[in-house]
């Protein structure tokens, strides 16, 4: 968006903010609540530069959530490293494992990538339950919350939540930096028309699977995170329902956009328990409901509305950037 | 107004690019007009405007009845029919089946067997490769197909995008002589073509577009002596 | 020898069903570019509604031609009122939208009829056929049967009718098929509607085997899209063959392999999807399409 920049500064410091007062006046488990949204948010963020900014449709995220979370909470029960080791671990370890997913990704479009990591999406569960010794099996593993650390009068939720907060900005802002410089641009170019972008000289090959492994490295990280604020890890968690959770985020909130991750991951946390709030007999039906209607609404996400609502209201003639696939029958003027 | 297809002030844009910049002409029942241009000029978007394929502004009425507001559907039922720039063609459907096709959108039924015999008639190799995937035909053989289906409508005016494209002299001379004797059957025929010599010996009427607009307008036999076209379109 | 054609036949049956679902799959597929994650949970709805048809007093198979019926209607009224909406929006998000179908037929299922496990009942004869040492299933005929009529049916209407024509013109060309004056979104209206049937063969004849619930389709849904994978997206016959080879090969593994119990078998179906995508994405039958710049 071609806001200009000092407001916009301010705007995301003023929104800082009243996110680090949250736990001085929110009860823990609504802590517990928004934790869980910025971790949804960094993994969706990892899905959306996939999928939205690059245009490789994955319906598997939640194995990288997994792996992530297994990571840390293995590394946790079993050896005693301190939670906060485990995250850039549990990080490049997706890095390596989302690179080498990618390379036969290469040759999969589309539905067929969709097919490919939807499949080993609903593989997870089973083969975590398979890996007994090392998982816990169906059992999982129980881990417990951290302590704020320098003996500061912080409760377990409310440091986790601070922990979370801040890995969220961390990360958001390297990922903000990456997507809007030369290399985003290239990202973009590759979903946009990979031949052309081929043909500009850009390596697709090299760039596409290393996008799957960023995009891995985020999410894993966001699962590791979520590791300590459940502190338990069981199969059952990382079912295909998770993979399509946060793909349903990302398009809610705008696939190819970084706001949107947010966005996104307010809608998966939130709206599933209005739902319940509003129909005890058929919850799922209203989110069904909740669903198709935002897509009515904004078919390119909460944050392509607000674009869209920003543009008419400055009348600019900005181009929307980042559109996702929209499939267009070609024409050509004469 | 008794002229066949008349048009005023059209303007048509794709998005937010505007092609057609308030182009208006009308063609007489029975009559050829062709227009012509360099590429990029908007004659296959003129086309597009009648076929409501594109989003446009201004006029265009066909026997006096405004085309604005119709989907592109109810103009074929109208009695208008349009081979596309690129043919069209149903690739994986047989030569007979994409014919059947053509006479999806008439409004008397039956009577196809006579017009399988019109259109073989005009188009024999088309009757010699009628189980044929239509994909599997020559370039040239594809353009009849394209104007055979388009006859199977039993249309009142013809558009046709550039027939000549990419096909051998010999062929594109074959297509040319026949779409003469359709027209005098009485279907009307507006052309598109960027052979302008062909073009002009068929047709009544040119007019000429640049950039969305038109820029010279008349009966073929005087434009075809005007120096300007000659120099820029004819060649010499 | 004779276990090995009882699996085969036993295999067929099932085959058929994933068959018949990949089909739903594919037609829409091949229209609109859309996967229909709701295709599965449509079916169960239909099946329901057979089941309530049945319990109101409806002999079977007035029954089950009645659901067809109105599950070609539901198809229809879905594709206009649901779908069109978002007919141009990205291709993820009329996903989306299919996905919110999904929940909302499987929770409404689950209030209306409740959760609990219900019989359904088969057209067919109870007692098993022995040819010499070989017995097969009533149930197992009566579905190949049953399968193999109504893709006879769609066959020759797609083949030999003027509305099946423009309806696959409509698929493959939609451009060319509104100069020809072919209705494009009622064609694909339709098309939602002949897939909505053959969703609801499937669900009638697989419910008498796993008993009615509103998950009954979640894993037969899978399998169809192992089907539509190994046969091709993009080719109709190949769904069904697909589909026909999936029912036998899992069987056949279950029988003979043995590590592969019951709950591997599902494994079976997602091996299969991986091995077809890094072989051969595009299945036995699917064509690439040749993009030109």
């Amino acid at each position: 968006m071609n806001t200009p920049r000092l407001p916009r500064v301010a705007g995301l410091l003023g929104l800082l903010l009243v996110a680090g007062a949250l736990p001085f006046v929110l009860s823990n488990f609504r802590l517990f609540q928004f934790s869980q949204v910025y971790i949804y948010a960094i993994a969706i963020l990892g899905l959306n530069m996939l999928t939205g900014y690059n245009g490789q449709f994955s319906l598997g995220h939640g194995a990288f959530y997994a792996i992530g979370a297994y990571v840390s909470a293995i590394m946790m029960d079993r050896w005693n490293i301190a939670y906060g080791w485990t995250l850039p671990v549990a990080g490049v370890l997706c890095l390596i494992v989302g690179f080498l997913f990618g390379l036969p990704a290469l040759r999969l479009e589309g539905l067929y990538l969709a097919l490919a990591t939807f499949s080993l999406a609903l593989a997870v569960p089973q083969i975590l339950k398979y890996f007994e010794h090392w998982t816990g099996g169906s059992q999982g593993i129980v881990l417990s919350k951290p302590n704020a650390p320098f003996g500061l009068k912080l409760n377990p939720d409310q440091w986790l939540y601070f922990v979370t907060l801040g890995v969220l900005v961390l990360l958001f802002w390297l990922g903000a930096n990456l997507l809007k410089g030369r290399i985003g641009r290239a990202i973009v170019a590759i979903r946009d028309n990979h031949i052309a972008a081929e043909a500009m000289g850009i390596n697709t090959a090299l760039y596409k699977s290393l996008v799957f492994g960023v995009s891995a490295a985020y999410t894993g990280v966001a699962g590791a995170l979520s590791a300590s604020v459940i502190a338990y890890v069981a199969p059952d968690s990382f079912n295909v329902f998770l993979s399509v959770t946060l793909l349903i985020g990302s398009v809610i909130g705008g696939l190819a956009s970084i706001s949107g991750a947010v966005f996104g991951a307010l809608f998966i946390q939130f709206v599933p328990n209005w739902a319940q709030d509003i129909s005890k007999a058929a919850p799922w039906a209203i989110f069904g409901v909740f669903l198709i209607g935002f897509m009515y609404l904004m078919p390119f996400g909460i944050a392509g509305g607000i674009r869209l609502l920003w543009t008419r209201a400055t009348r600019s003639r900005v181009e929307p950037e980042g559109r996702s696939a929209v499939p267009t029958q070609a024409h050509t003027t004469t | 107004m008794n002229a066949l297809l008349d048009v005023q002030a059209l303007e048509a844009f794709y998005g937010r690019t505007q092609a057609l910049h308030g182009v208006s002409f009308s063609m007489a029942k029975g009559g050829i007009t062709t227009i012509l241009g360099a590429n990029g000029a908007g004659k296959t978007t003129t086309l597009r405007a009648i076929s409501r394929m594109v989003r446009t502004t201004g006029t265009i009425r066909f026997e006096g009845e405004s085309l604005e507001r119709k989907a592109t559907e109810q103009v074929v039922q109208l009695g208008i029919a349009h081979a596309p720039e690129g043919r069209g063609t149903f690739v994986h459907l047989t030569v007979e089946e994409n014919l059947r096709l053509g006479a999806w959108g008439r409004r008397e039924r039956g009577g196809l067997k006579d017009d399988f015999d019109r259109v073989f008639g005009y188009f024999p190799v088309l009757r010699e490769r009628r189980r044929q995937a239509a994909g599997t035909l020559s370039g040239g053989e594809q353009q009849m197909l394209a104007v055979a289906r388009a006859l199977m409508l039993r249309p009142r005016l013809l558009l046709l995008d550039e027939p000549s494209l990419g096909l051998a002299p010999l062929v594109v001379r074959e297509i040319f002589r026949i779409l003469r004797t359709i027209n005098q059957t009485g279907v009307s025929i507006l052309l598109v073509e960027q052979n302008a010599a062909l073009a002009l010996d068929l047709a009544d009427h040119v007019f000429l577009l640049e950039t969305g607009r038109v820029v010279m307008e008349g009966p073929s036999d005087v434009l075809r002596k005007d120096d300007t076209i000659r120099r820029a379109y004819l060649g010499y | 020898m004779d276990i090995f054609i009882q699996q085969v036949v036993s295999g067929l049956a099932t085959g058929g069903i994933y068959a018949s679902l990949a089909l739903a799959l594919v037609m829409i597929y091949q229209a609109t570019d859309v996967v229909n994650f709701a295709q599965g949970e449509m079916a169960m709805f239909a099946t329901y509604i057979c089941w309530s048809l049945i319990n109101a007093g409806l002999p079977y198979w007035l029954a089950f031609l009645s659901t067809l019926a109105i599950a070609f209607v539901g198809g229809v009224v879905i594709e206009r009122v649901v779908i069109r909406p978002v007919e141009n929006a990205p291709i993820l998000s009329i996903v989306m939208v299919t996905l919110g179908l999904l929940v909302i037929c499987n929770s409404v299922a689950g209030w209306i009829w409740t959760y609990v496990q219900k019989p359904f009942p088969s057209p067919f004869p109870e007692n098993p056929f022995k040819f010499g040492n070989i017995v097969f299933g009533a149930h197992d005929l009566g579905e190949i049967q049953v399968t193999l009529l109504v893709l006879l049916c769609i066959y020759l209407f797609f083949r030999f009718t003027p509305l099946g024509l423009a309806m696959r013109a409509a698929a493959h060309n939609p451009v060319s098929s509104r100069l020809v004056g072919i209705r494009v979104g009622w064609m694909l209206a339709l098309g939602w509607g002949l897939a909505a049937v053959f969703g609801a063969v499937a669900g009638m004849m697989v419910a008498p085997v796993l008993t009615l619930e509103p998950n009954l389709m979640g894993g037969v849904q899978i399998y169809a899209f192992a089907a539509a994978t190994l046969g091709g997206f993009t080719s109709p016959g190949g769904a069904v063959l697909g589909g026909f080879i999936v029912g036998v090969v899992e069987n056949l593994v279950g029988t003979y392999v043995s590590f592969i119990g019951t709950e591997l078998k599902f494994t079976v179906a997602l091996a299969m999807i991986i091995v077809v995508l890094l072989v051969k994405p595009t299945g036995l039958f699917g064509t690439t399409v040749v993009k030109r710049v």
